[in-house]
């Protein structure tokens, strides 16, 4: 019973992942891969600065959009955890479901229809008065990009999070004189903590990894990891490189989601 | 094997020194007991106890870490639960969603390879028995509590087998239900004359159904009786309060002349008459039980003499009503007292009252 | 809390809801709309409704093959998925065992995985063992990456489980295998169409790993993914329309499915 999804798992997920820590050690001669266990690729990556450029550029992007994310996304929770009634919850929360079996990347097309220099955005803008502005193939076309990516898994995880907070706590809250606001930030939020954190993390690792939102809304150029990723990838034979890359997201995810989990499980007092 | 020389054909399960642990917990400690042919056994004690284990172990759920079961003769240690034909009547019923009452009943036949029409022919035989049969093509969704316990109940009886365990059945059941559900059973199981194994922690479900109780307590058998022996004479002090009708008494032995023992206790000596031979010395610690019924309640000013306690409570019972005392050394003694001699006493709680009882009401427990 | 009620605040949050929703939900509407508008680039105010690029992508081959090789695999990857996820799901909820956790790991982890990675990784090792650039590709990645879906699915069905219900068959007569036969896949039979219609629509939708590893046998999304990267094509609201409802249509079966666990009666 339990054998076949550990023999495919080990067979086609861990296995790869093993591989891509050894190609990292390859070298490519004729454009071919020959095995090898050299810090060459590694060496030529990391003492690149356009490396650490996109490495730097996508923590930003990864961030901001996590953080934004979260910030956009807590009162909508907020709004269906307390003020909805359940039958309209379970709508709401269908509602949030779809845009996982739309494709992304048409959503994605859609969004350069809107914010392209001649689109409905700017078209809309211009009939009010204000003066048209670029917002596609900029960082805030990439962010709008992101946000579209994560939002609705964002309000899913703290919806389902602020779930769990004990609604006899609000009410002990207002009864003890604490204001509707501090109640939200005191009372609810560090109830709902988990959840809340590793909604962000899930947004920071799907917007650390997207290449799409970069590449299509943000222009590609400078380039985040994940489009040099596909750059290297597809431009030649050069995956040991490649691999040196997404050898180094995999670790600053790991590092990233540790002291994430970490966070959100931290003790009071002490 | 020696032990089988000993199973009589009037024996359908033995025990034999079975030890059950669970990594380090100790569920069951060693426990030999037989269970007759066609007796209805009932196994009680308080949560943890080892009773559900103790049938688990009977049904082939759990293996006996160490010691031996024999059923119908046969060693059944390591043989597995559906090689066995113990079916069970689980607590939550277990019956199968997603099939309908018959398709149910059905189940053990279809496993064993009965062909479809016998199949269905013996399943509507018991589910005629069970007065179920209008609801055959229901889903259990549809039954009520007490309908949901005769499919579970028809279910486990469609092999016909030679005994039939039952785990808390009734616990889900209300108070009127279960009454009426506690008749179906004690009548079954006469009609079948097979051997109903019964586990509970009610008391008046296993007194009420029971041809023998087995007390269980932390893994360990306390006791094993019909209702009256256990009642009246209960084992040990852990039985006496279980059963918690009885006030429990302890003293020292200080004087055996014959059958007149003298026990020291902090309310003075009382005369006592053991039962059987209890091999007991001078000196030794030693219990003895009064029930509520046999305690006397006098004016602590009357010239009575026993125990001067106050009243703290009374609880109504029906016809009569249980009045708790406390004495100087903080004891609580129950007394069962009809509302008439209440009145004629001028009972209230508040008041110190003398206690007395005849030396043949107390019961000298075997066990200390 | 009715007295404390502010309908200001009350109102500001229901709006904020609105606009989350609309945000979501105007990529996917626009592109309805685009794929309606005979303009090659939209703007305001929007040109003629046209059913052009339906046209187009209805007499484009490319488009069909890949359309058939999107269904191909999606069809394989459900069912693969969706055994390898009841598998795993059935492991955690019946047995302990030292190293469960790595085990539980192994088997939820691939969706958090960033998808170029995954892609890559996939491209370099199974071009190396030599299936890389087939379908048979695009399916062994895509069982890795919908497998914890369907897992999650099953898992959930199996915690509603009375946890008598099995040690009730086996007490019936019932060995391990039929106890499985009779019992849990029945009980779990919604959980399963679910997982299948899940997976489905996952990797109806897939691009980026599978754009690493298809080579030349296209899915769908991929061919979407070669639209976008060349000129401006409408063709791409067409298709992302049509993929759209095929996979609301499973979420649908899916969702009454799960909502609607227990048997109706015949």
């Amino acid at each position: 019973m339990s054998l076949p999804l550990l023999f495919w798992q080990v067979a086609f997920f861990l296995a790869p992942l093993i591989f891509l820590i050894a190609i990292s050690f390859w070298t490519v001669r004729n454009f071919q891969m020959e095995p090898d266990l050299n810090l060459k690729n590694w060496e030529r990556i990391l003492t690149r600065g356009v490396f650490w450029d996109a490495y730097i550029r996508t923590m930003i992007y990864a961030t901001v959009a996590a953080l934004f994310t979260s910030l956009i996304a807590f009162p909508a929770s907020y709004a269906i955890s307390f003020k909805l009634s359940d039958k309209t919850r379970q709508w709401v929360v269908f509602l949030l479901i779809i845009p996982f079996f739309t494709s992304y990347l048409v959503r994605v097309y859609s969004l350069q229809v809107f914010l392209s220099d001649a689109g409905i955005i700017n078209a809309l803008l211009s009939k009010v008065g204000i003066p048209t502005m670029a917002m596609l193939n900029t960082p805030f076309g990439t962010l709008v990009g992101l946000v579209t990516l994560c939002l609705p898994l964002v309000i899913l995880l703290q919806v389902f999070s602020l779930g769990f907070v004990n609604r006899d706590l609000v009410e002990a809250a207002h009864n003890l004189r604490c204001g509707r606001l501090r109640t939200v930030l005191q009372v609810i939020v560090p109830s709902a903590r988990v959840g809340i954190v590793i909604a962000a993390l899930f947004a920071f690792i799907l917007s650390f990894g997207d290449f799409v939102s970069p590449l299509y809304l943000g222009g590609g150029n400078p380039p985040t990891l994940s489009i040099m990723i596909t750059d290297i990838t597809k431009s030649g034979q050069q995956w040991p490189r490649a691999s040196v890359v997404a050898l180094m997201m995999i670790s600053t995810l790991l590092v990233i989601a540790f002291a994430a989990i970490k966070f959100a499980y931290r003790e009071r007092g002490k | 094997m020696i032990m089988t020389s000993t199973i009589t054909s009037d024996t359908i399960v033995k025990f034999d020194s079975v030890i059950k642990k669970f990594g380090a917990f100790v569920a069951v400690e060693e426990t030999s007991f037989d269970i007759r042919r066609g007796e209805f056994l009932a196994i009680m004690g308080s949560s943890g106890c080892g009773k559900t284990t103790t049938l688990r172990m009977l049904a082939g759920l759990e293996d006996p870490t160490e010691g031996n079961i024999y059923l119908d003769g046969e060693r059944v240690n390591g043989k597995a639960t559906w090689d066995r034909d113990t079916p069970m009547v689980w607590q939550s019923l277990a019956l199968f969603p997603f099939l309908t009452v018959q398709e149910n009943v059905e189940f053990s036949l279809k496993m064993r390879g009965v062909g479809k029409k016998e199949r269905a022919e013996r399943a509507r035989i018991w589910l005629e028995k069970m007065q179920i049969l209008e609801f055959a093509d229901r889903n259990i969704s549809q039954l009520s509590g007490g309908q949901r316990q005769r499919v579970a109940l028809a279910r486990a009886l469609v092999t016909e087998p030679k005994i039939l365990l039952l785990d808390e059945p009734l616990s889900a059941l209300d108070a009127h239900l279960k009454v009426r559900m506690q008749a179906v059973l004690s009548n079954l199981q006469k009609d079948l004359g097979i051997t109903f194994v019964y586990v509970t922690h009610s008391m008046s479900e296993a007194f009420s159904m029971a041809d023998r109780v087995i007390i269980m307590s932390r893994g360990k058998v306390e006791q094993i009786g019909t209702p009256q022996e256990i009642y009246h004479k209960p084992k040990n002090t852990f039985v006496a309060e279980f059963l918690g009708s009885a006030n429990i008494f302890n003293g020292t032995l200080s004087d055996v002349a014959g059958n007149n023992w003298t026990i020291d206790t902090d309310y003075g000596s009382y005369i006592v008459h053991p039962e059987g031979d209890l091999a007991k010395q001078t000196g030794e610690a030693l219990s003895f039980i009064v029930s509520a019924e046999n305690i006397r309640i006098s004016d602590a000013s009357s010239s009575a003499g026993g125990i001067i306690a106050r009243a703290i409570g009374e609880e109504f019972v029906g016809a009569s009503a249980t009045v708790y005392f406390e004495t100087a050394i903080g004891q609580e003694i129950k007394v069962q007292k009809s509302h008439h001699e209440l009145a004629a006493l001028n009972f209230a709680t508040g008041k110190d009252y003398a206690l007395t009882w005849d030396s043949a009401a107390c019961y000298v427990l075997p066990q200390s | 809390m009715n007295t404390n009620k502010n309908p200001l605040i009350e109102t500001s949050l229901r709006l904020h809801l609105v606009a989350c929703i609309a945000f979501i939900f105007l990529p996917i509407l626009g592109s309805f709309a685009f794929s309606l508008n005979s303009d090659r680039f939209p703007s305001i105010p929007l040109g003629a409704f046209s059913t052009e690029w339906y046209r187009l992508i209805w007499e484009d081959p490319f488009v069909w093959v890949g359309f058939f090789n999107t269904v191909k695999v999606g069809l394989v990857v459900a069912l693969i998925a969706t055994i390898l996820g009841f598998g795993g799901a059935y492991t955690d909820y019946r047995f302990r065992f030292f190293g469960k956790n790595v085990y539980l790991a192994l088997a939820l982890l691939p969706p958090t995985i960033p998808v170029v990675i995954m892609g890559l990784a996939m491209l370099a090792f199974l071009s190396r063992v030599n299936l890389s650039g087939h379908a048979v590709s695009v399916i062994i990645a895509h069982g890795v990456m919908c497998s914890p879906f369907a897992m999650a699915i099953i898992r959930l069905r199996l915690s509603q489980m009375d946890p008598d219900l099995e040690a009730a068959s086996w007490n019936l007569g019932g060995s391990e295998w039929a106890t499985l036969r009779h019992v849990i896949i029945p009980f779990c039979r919604p959980a399963l169409l679910a997982a299948l219609f899940i997976t489905m629509a996952v990797s109806f939708d897939e691009f980026a790993v599978a754009w690493f590893v298809s080579g030349l046998n296209e899915t769908l999304p991929v061919k979407i993914l070669g639209f976008l990267q060349g000129q401006v094509s409408p063709r791409i609201n067409a298709i992302g329309s049509l993929a759209f409802l095929s996979s609301i249509i499973l979420i649908i079966f899916a969702q009454m499915l799960m909502r609607n666990p227990t048997r109706t009666s015949k």
